[in-house]
């Protein structure tokens, strides 16, 4: 199974054996949850949420000032 | 899993502070309602006032824009936005681009001042010149001093900026571990005196993770990128340090805002009558000595020496 990670504007291809959560991705790459918001086709998702074959999951930091 | 608020299976955010977990459409309801509420609870505006937000394009100013123009709209305040460019190459255009696609968008006024039609320099140069202070010191002083003066001329009641929860937390902690104690009395939601516009902060109780969410859900257009000066700072350091803490703790932002709120009332006490506000002997802004911090900053790196013939120099 395949998912595409777009992170700190690098586009990774990751390869997986079993199912993951958005969470279990966070964890791999030490990202804390509250420093991110994390898209899954375009859309936000919650942190529970599963990664399935083909998705593409965009994590976003939360920056500060603005 | 489903929205807490409406039973909608397409839930966005989990909030661990509070167990809920919420939808789109609810989530971005909880924001507004939470900011408006925090509006009226804290007395921040009143009917009839003109709010000037401090507006750089980036998430969290462009967040309150979003939420006061609700208010603008039911004709409760006027607004208008106020950008500033202080000159720092391949990161603020953008955001000022952004910020003026907002104000058309929401039909808003803005106004875009600059460090250099003020200043005669911009933050690129004061670094260029090896100054004895970080770049946020002359950034936040000098864009302070620009706000102040356009927001009176402006006959504004009010200058709203984006601070969020994690920005009053990380300063409550910064100036608590670096003893600046007489700072941690000016923490809160609106800063009042006589001789500024009143400051206000409507974001202060929304986490920053989800003023990101908020934009994104609304697809507000942002600049969403780290000032390059910011990199190295201190608050930076100490934001990480919280953010790691939330983890195990997820209360832990909100506790520090609230016992904050309990000793500055006692420490208010303690220090009262401190400092005495002045003008200027230079610019006529307020000031605690006979050179306000602008001009003071600008004299060291030299900027005043036409005006201003120091024998300290
Ligand atoms: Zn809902
Ligand atoms: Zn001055």
């Amino acid at each position: 199974m395949k998912f595409t990670l777009i992170i700190d504007d690098e586009k990774k291809t990751m390869k997986i054996r079993e199912k993951l959560t958005i969470k279990d991705v966070l964890k791999d790459f030490k990202i804390p949850l509250e420093a991110v918001v994390v898209k899954k086709n375009g859309e936000i998702v919650v942190e529970e949420e599963q990664v399935n074959d083909g998705d593409i999951i965009e994590v976003i930091r939360v920056i500060y000032g603005g | 899993m489903s929205c807490t608020k409406c039973g909608s299976e397409n839930v966005i955010i989990h909030r661990r502070y509070s167990g809920q977990h919420l939808c789109k459409k609810c989530f971005i309801e909880t924001i507004q309602k939470k900011v408006l509420k925090d509006i009226k609870k804290y007395e921040l505006i009143k009917k009839g006032d003109k709010v000037l937000v401090a507006l750089s394009g980036g998430k969290d100013s462009t967040t309150v824009l979003d939420i006061l123009s609700i208010l603008a709209e039911r004709n409760i305040i006027e607004l208008e936005a106020i950008t500033i460019d202080e000159g720092i190459k391949d990161y603020r255009e953008k955001g000022i681009e952004y910020a003026s696609e907002t104000c058309k968008k929401l039909g808003i006024p803005q106004h875009i001042f600059s460090f250099k039609e003020h200043f005669k320099i911009t933050i690129d140069e004061i670094m260029a010149s090896k100054p004895p202070r970080k770049a946020c010191t002359y950034c936040g002083v000098l864009r302070r001093w620009i706000l102040n003066k356009e927001a009176k001329k402006l006959g504004a009641d009010k200058i709203a900026t984006g601070h969020n929860l994690d920005d009053e937390v990380q300063a409550i902690v910064m100036n608590y571990l670096e003893g600046n104690i007489e700072n941690l009395t000016r923490i809160g939601p609106a800063t009042y005196s006589q001789k500024f516009v009143t400051k206000i902060k409507p974001l202060r109780e929304i986490p920053e993770k989800e003023v990101t969410a908020y934009v994104m859900a609304k697809g507000l257009k942002v600049h969403l990128e780290e000032c390059p000066y910011r990199k190295t700072s201190f608050r930076k350091k100490i934001g990480t340090i919280l953010t790691g803490l939330s983890k195990d703790h997820p209360t832990i932002l909100y506790s520090t805002l609230r016992g904050h709120e309990k000793i500055r009332n006692a420490l208010k006490k303690e220090l009262k009558g401190e400092s005495i506000l002045r003008e200027c002997i230079r610019c006529g802004q307020p000031a605690a000595r006979d050179l306000c911090k602008t001009c003071t900053l600008l004299k060291e790196i030299g900027r005043l020496k036409d005006e201003i013939h120091s024998h300290n120099r």
